[in-house]
């Protein structure tokens, strides 16, 4: 066996899609016609031009973390301490909560 | 002594039903029988003026004679039910007791002396002052069970003005404010009191319609659980005059369903406290959530939007604890309200109080909301702690039938959209297997929904 186990197949575009599924998630409960909002690595999600308020990360983070647990078994606390203390901020934007994500992926793989 | 007043009046009626429990009847005159039978027992036993006493049983004739007994004895009771039957060790040792006497199914008594000498200030104050004494234990939903401790006369002394005579269920136990207030209520002025040995809404529904119950004092979740069951179409509840609520937050959306449900009724809010006394009060109207609170008494004030309270019937302090009272005798009560003339509106506890990135919220507000929706049964919402916002609204729902978590949440936020400001809408969402209230009907908001 030299592939590790990897959380169901757990590759970066499985985790971009989730991420963006759960910020989805969040844009619509704030306003039904964020269906449609083009959403990429690129979107940032606090800070100047974010798309989501606090209480808008807050239900978007519960989203992905419900999400990785029901359909990749992976258990994980996005936001805690450690997120909120890191350098830069893995909720910059998809692309660094995905990086952030297949980070806490890995550290559970190798415990 | 103390009650000789309320035995005097007890025996103008004699014929008259005072108790009411299953098939059994007791008059007013076999209850002062016994009461008699009680003071001899007493004497033979030695029973002095200030023993500390736990009396454990329900609203049968031989317990309420004991009881009615015991305070003409200048006895400290402390009550014991069999909701409170797992902390019963920890209260026999916090009050004290020196005496147990225990009640069993068939009304059948047992005695026993325990090896304890009570040397806490506040008995022994009052054991000075010859005066009875009943022990109260707060619900204890946070935290340790703190014992009240009252002068028994003092908290008599508002049943001495005559009110109306009614057939009134007890809902709430001999352990707790709200039972012992509907008691002496009702014996105060010859009503009947009504009891049962189970809150199942079926069974409280037959036992108003047996004994033709007009007043039904009862908590919001049970009122909600009453709604749920539809245990109001299979009896005939057409007796009932009035019906009060207390003890905690009335959601909204229960109390407009139970006013379409009896319109005849009047629909009461009370307010009471273990360590006060009941208040008396008086709703705006059937739907509404507005009460003055008060009476002869009582005084009240808001200070930071907090009800705080004076009362003449006020404990003299907690036997376990330090005293919650400022040196002029005000306690704050903690309950959060707000105030449109004399009206006031309780919205919650203080300590419930979720922050969301500085906006506050009130569970009873968003559970009121929630439980409109359909297929809910129940719900629960508590504050959890979240690194971004500070703390987050979690929701605990319990369902009529099973359904798909994802999908439910979808609909409880599509749902909530309408009713709520964003930040009130419950982030977390939980479908919860058991049941979420207390033994006295009461919704239970903690941290960990597991025991």
């Amino acid at each position: 066996m030299t592939d590790q186990v990897d959380n169901n197949s757990l590759d970066r575009a499985a985790v971009i899609e989730i991420v963006v599924a759960g910020v989805r998630e969040a844009l619509v409960l704030a306003s039904p016609e964020a269906e449609t909002t083009e959403l990429t690595e690129e979107t940032r999600l606090i800070g100047a031009g974010a798309v989501l308020d606090s209480l808008g990360l807050v239900t978007a983070v519960l989203e992905i973390e419900q999400r990785l647990a029901d359909e990749h078994d992976l258990v994980v606390v996005l936001a805690d301490e450690r997120a909120m203390s890191q350098k830069h901020s893995p909720f910059r934007s998809v692309g660094a909560l995905t990086d952030y994500v297949l980070r806490l992926a890995a550290e559970n793989t190798h415990a | 002594m103390s009650i000789q007043w309320l035995l005097d009046r007890m025996d103008q009626w004699r014929a008259d039903p005072a108790l009411a429990r299953g098939k059994t009847a007791t008059t007013y005159g076999d209850l002062v029988d016994r009461v008699n039978e009680w003071r001899a027992r007493l004497d033979a036993q030695g029973m002095r003026q200030g023993q500390v006493v736990a009396l454990r049983g329900d609203y049968t004739a031989q317990a309420v004679a004991l009881l009615l007994a015991l305070i003409d004895r200048g006895a400290i009771v402390v009550p014991l039910t069999e909701a409170a039957e797992v902390h019963r060790e920890e209260f026999l040792e916090i009050a004290e007791v020196e005496v147990e006497i225990a009640f069993d199914a068939d009304d059948r008594w047992s005695w026993q002396a325990r090896p304890v000498s009570a040397v806490n200030q506040l008995t022994l104050q009052l054991r000075e002052a010859q005066a009875p004494g009943l022990v109260l234990f707060s619900s204890g939903s946070t935290g340790k069970s703190k014992a009240a401790l009252h002068n028994f006369t003092s908290l008599l002394e508002k049943f001495k003005t005559a009110r109306q005579r009614m057939v009134t269920l007890t809902f709430l136990l001999l352990d707790h404010i709200g039972g012992i207030n509907t008691l002496f209520y009702t014996l105060s002025n010859g009503g009947t009191v009504v009891s049962v040995s189970s809150r199942n809404p079926d069974v409280v529904c037959e036992a108003i319609a047996r004994n033709r119950v007009e007043m039904l004092p009862t908590s919001p979740t049970f009122l909600n659980l009453l709604l749920i069951s539809e245990a109001y179409k299979r009896h005939d509840l057409s007796s009932l005059r009035l019906v009060t609520y207390g003890t905690e937050v009335m959601p909204e959306s229960t109390l407009q369903r139970i006013a379409e449900v009896f319109p005849g009724v009047k629909l009461q809010q009370t307010y009471g406290l273990s360590e006060l006394g009941i208040l008396r009060s008086k709703s705006r109207d059937n739907r509404s959530l507005w009460v003055k609170v008060g009476g002869e008494g009582f005084e009240t004030r808001i200070v930071d939007g907090l009800l705080w309270v004076r009362a003449q019937s006020a404990m003299l302090g907690y036997l376990n604890a330090p005293s919650p009272f400022d040196a002029e005798g005000w306690m704050n009560t903690g309950d959060s309200v707000e105030v449109d003339g004399e009206y006031i509106r309780i919205l919650g506890r203080k300590s419930e109080i979720i922050n969301v990135g500085g906006q506050k919220i009130y569970p009873a507000e968003v559970e009121s909301v929630l439980l409109q929706m359909s297929n809910v049964r129940d719900a629960v919402v508590v504050g959890e702690k979240n690194p971004i916002t500070g703390q987050i609204v979690t929701a605990r729902v319990n369902l009529f039938e099973p359904e798909e978590p994802a999908a439910f949440k979808k609909r409880l936020r599509a749902f909530c959209r309408e009713k709520l400001a964003t930040y009130k809408i419950p982030a977390k969402i939980e479908i919860s297997g058991q049941e979420q209230y207390n033994a006295r009907y009461k919704r239970m908001r903690r941290a960990d929904p597991t025991p």
